[in-house]
């Protein structure tokens, strides 16, 4: 059987690496006694296959993962032994049994939604920030560095930002922020945060809190929770 | 103005403000109350070093504890708070099965807790010396000077330097004579305790002994003085109710007698009725001592990353070079099928998919087979594979490899340890060349194209024939790979890598008394046998002769070492195991600071009359028995394992009341196995 996980990665869990997470869901999934089915070859792999990556010190309360059983487990068997056997870093929020054969999540997800905590620097009067995120949603272009293989290069992020809003909460400034994600483009949270302060005047202390609030597949009209597909 | 650095140095104040009025007021464990009251600070540190300092440094996951199986107990709610403290990295120390054991052992009292912490890594160091952010425990991140007691592992001598670090960075004193009532007790333990001087003037009590067997009695004893006295500590009367515990050494109770020339000790005189002698505690029975069965599991890699089931402790081997094959007597097996529950709850309470199973000599277990076929069989479908970390050279211990070998087989580990075997037969190795040849084709002929080989130079009565016999055997072994892949028609090239270490004289062995040779000399030995080595299938590594040095000074040293310690500390040493941060440099300057002359401790012999600093710790195995051995070595005469052979009359069995104890599946098989 075909199983899909939303899972949360805690604040505990927030320094995990994407090998570190590996690793500790498969022992997770073998405390909870799944019945994993495993690759052929010489070093046989459980058979798991992840969303999108998370960054390091990024939490999220919207991750994703596909397993395959060797056998059906029960829901109410499953929920109880997934509850017992995760560990304080993360933690299994919904999950359902689907079809084998259909696109990976890798394939399929293309969007994620961020909530960013950044302390000011300086105080910023509130009644700014609309006209300032305005001023950003109104450019055409925005290149960012990426460090790629063969060198640093320049990608245009401004068409990944599909939606940005912000507060400001006892001088922390908070964007809510829809963006590019995935194979096809990607925009990372501190950038946006960037563009906003290059747009400026607004100074930023270090300390950015990012949180991943969900991840989703967009085909141009619908937008869907990898559970709901 | 930086808001946030505003408010890091308006917290960090407050921070300091606490610990001024501990100091203040000592007695009255104020820090904790002050901490209490000034609402929620522990929990804005928190915030600091989540959002602040750890984002910034290498591997955050070393310092913020909440694995799975951690242990988390109500602080205001036990009676007694203790730390097992790791003088190394997190990856390091959470590979030691000591830890996991004393770990849970304590934490299944309810009345105890055990918390634990590592030494951070430089960066972590600069970042919490930066904010003045005292080192804070894994499970509640509490200063560990909020703690009653802090007990460090003795591993190997160059984690010495990171013991002081450790204690300087947590706000406490280093030096015992400096810390009053209100510091935590620090306590010390593990291999290196049996030489406990040079640390004597830091340590405020060692454990002698097998930790598991001795540790709750400390901690009851701790909890019954703080009891009666409003939960406080009084240190000095404690340290004499300590004392009374066999298995304790209390240095401020002993004092070092030197004779006319300062540098020679007469005695080691115990001071207001303490007994003239420490004895070892040991584990009679292993199959009723405490085994942790739902261990931690850490979520990043560390060095030893999978089950470890302890199939047996002590090895009676008795290469005298060796000090495990001394302090660990006598021998004792785990029941087979005990291991076997063991095993069953291990791999449903961690989720690792390996069972390492762990001994000084897991081959010499006398229900491997047995043992190794039921693991396999239980745990193939699961995927979760066995391992076995340390094999004897010969051809049983290669079919055994070969049989839990699941995966691509790459490389396999013997120490037939030296070259002739005339000189395998001084430090007692049972190994002969023969061994090793049938071991090489037997592993070639299974598969394995990589061999490793462990070596050590340096060894009493060594000559450069030896050093060429280390080459011979090297080629020998390559020859051997080269035939057996040729036969089974493979382009592959056979691997040899030929790892050698310079011999440390080391407290309670038969080469307690030997000198070592100057590095001067273990250099020209080293360089010697990079000549003698020069086909590329051969690799050659040696260890840093500087190193080795230090290492015999402090595992040879007395207690005025101590003060080279504290002054090569000062200078900036730490993590000098560590190739990255190994300074010889500061070292020479701190021996001539202290007014030690080291090389008179490491590369002297000593005479069989004279005093050893560690004379007042009685591990069991009598010093007349070390010396008779080190006597036989210098006429090449072998001695035999006490489990296959005649009682050589170490004298453990008879000190400490406990025998040797095989489960012997066979015992027709474990006789085969002599070597």
């Amino acid at each position: 059987m075909l199983l899909r996980i939303k899972y949360s990665k805690t604040p505990a869990g927030r320094f995990l690496s994407h090998l570190d997470l590996l690793r500790s869901m498969e022992r997770a999934f073998r405390r909870a006694h799944l019945p994993l089915a495993f690759s052929e070859g010489f070093n046989p792999h459980p058979r798991i296959s992840y969303g999108s990556a998370l960054a390091v010190g990024v939490t999220s309360d919207g991750e994703y993962l596909d397993v395959m059983l060797r056998e059906k487990v029960s829901p109410e068997e499953l929920k109880k032994r997934l509850e017992e056997a995760m560990p304080p870093a993360l933690k299994v929020l919904e999950f359902k049994e689907i079809n084998p054969g259909g696109d990976s999540l890798t394939a399929l997800i293309n969007m994620a939604r961020y909530r960013v905590r950044a302390p000011l620097l300086q105080p910023f009067e509130p009644r700014e920030l609309e006209p300032l995120i305005s001023r950003v949603m109104a450019k055409t272009c925005f290149y960012v560095n990426r460090q790629g293989k063969k060198g640093i290069r320049q990608v245009d992020i401004r068409e990944g930002i599909y939606e940005l809003r912000g507060y400001i909460e006892e001088n922390i400034l908070v964007l809510e922020m829809v963006v590019k994600t995935g194979s096809q483009g990607n925009v990372r949270p501190e950038e946006v945060v960037a563009m906003l302060e290059k747009e400026g005047p607004v100074s930023l202390a270090q300390g950015l809190q990012i949180h991943r609030e969900g991840l989703f597949v967009s085909d141009g009209d619908t937008i869907k929770s990898p559970m709901e597909l | 103005m930086d808001l946030l650095y505003n408010v890091a140095m308006c917290k960090k104040e407050l921070y300091i403000i606490c610990i001024l009025l501990r100091e203040v007021d000592p007695q009255a464990r104020k820090f904790t109350q002050v901490l209490k009251e000034a609402d929620g600070i522990l929990d804005q540190i928190k915030d600091v070093l989540e959002h602040e300092v750890l984002p910034g440094v290498l591997k955050p996951l070393r310092y913020i504890g909440s694995e799975y199986n951690v242990v988390k107990k109500d602080w205001d709610a036990v009676k007694l708070r203790t730390l097992f403290a790791f003088p190394d990295l997190y990856e390091v120390g959470m590979s030691h099965l000591g830890l996991r054991i004393l770990y849970h052992l304590v934490n299944d009292r309810e009345y105890f807790l055990m918390e634990r912490v590592f030494s951070p890594w430089t960066d972590m160091e600069q970042a919490l010396r930066e904010r003045k952010i005292p080192l804070f425990s894994l499970e509640s991140w509490r200063p560990i000077r909020d703690f009653d007691c802090i007990g460090f592992t003795l591993q190997y001598e160059m984690s010495y330097t990171n013991i002081l670090n450790m204690l300087d960075l947590g706000g406490i004193p280093v030096k015992s004579a400096d810390r009053d009532d209100s510091y935590p007790l620090i306590m010390a333990g593990g291999p290196c305790a049996y030489n406990p001087e040079p640390l004597a003037d830091f340590i405020d009590f060692f454990v002698i002994g097998e930790g598991e067997e001795v540790i709750l009695e400390i901690f009851d004893v701790m909890a019954q003085h703080r009891e009666k006295r409003q939960g406080k500590q009084e240190k000095g009367v404690l340290l004499k109710e300590l004392a009374g515990i066999t298995g304790v050494y209390v240095p401020a109770f002993y004092e070092p007698v030197y004779g006319d020339e300062s540098s020679v000790l007469k005695e080691i005189r115990p001071v207001g009725g303490a007994l003239p002698r420490v004895v070892r505690r040991v584990v009679r029975d292993l199959d009723a001592s405490y085994f942790p069965l739902k261990p931690i599991v850490p979520y990043m890699e560390v060095v030893h990353d999978r089950i470890m089931l302890e199939v047996l402790r002590g090895c009676t081997r008795g290469c005298r070079f060796c000090q495990a094959g001394m302090i660990y007597r006598p021998v004792r097996e785990r029941d087979p099928e005990l291991l076997l529950e063991q095993a069953q709850k291990l791999v449903a309470n961690t989720g690792y998919n390996e069972i390492s199973l762990t001994s000084l000599s897991s081959s010499d277990y006398t229900c491997i087979e047995p043992l190794v076929t039921s693991l396999l069989d239980r745990y193939h479908q699961q995927k979760v594979g066995v391992s076995l970390p340390s094999l004897r050279v010969d051809s049983f211990s290669v079919n055994l490899a070969g049989q839990v070998q699941r995966v691509r087989k790459t490389g396999l580990t013997f120490a037939p340890e030296a070259g002739t075997q005339r000189l395998r037969d001084v430090i007692n190795k049972g190994v002969t060349e023969e061994n090793l040849m049938e071991v090489a084709s037997a592993a070639f002929e299974a598969g394995w194209t990589q061999l490793k080989l462990y070596f050590m130079i340096g060894l009493p009565t060594e000559t450069f024939e030896d050093l060429d016999g280390i080459a011979d055997l090297a080629y020998k072994v390559l020859h051997i790979g080269l035939q057996a892949l040729r036969d089974r028609k493979l382009s592959k090239q056979p691997r040899i890598t030929i790892s050698v270490s310079s011999f440390v004289p080391k407290a309670h062995t038969p080469f307690q008394w030997e000198a070592q040779d100057t590095t001067e000399l273990l250099k020209q030995k080293q360089e010697y046998l990079r000549s003698k080595i020069k086909d590329r299938r051969i690799t050659y590594n040696y260890h840093d002769a500087d190193l080795s040095f230090l290492e015999a000074v402090f595992a040879r040293g007395g207690r005025k070492t101590g003060l080279a310690l504290l002054k090569a500390w000062e200078k900036g040493a730490k993590f000098d195991s560590w190739t990255e941060h190994f300074r010889f440099s500061t070292w020479r300057a701190a021996f001539e600071e202290a007014g030690i002359d080291a090389s008179q401790i490491a590369s002297a012999g000593r005479r069989c009359t004279d005093v050893l600093p560690w004379d007042h710790i009685d591990m069991g195995v009598t010093k007349e028995y070390l010396w008779l051995e080190r006597e036989k070595a210098y006429h090449t005469a072998t001695t035999g394992d006490c489990r296959f052979e005649d009682c050589a009359v170490c004298g453990i069995c008879q000190a400490l009341g406990v025998k040797t104890v095989l489960k012997e599946g066979n015992r027709a098989d474990a006789a085969a196995h002599k070597i």
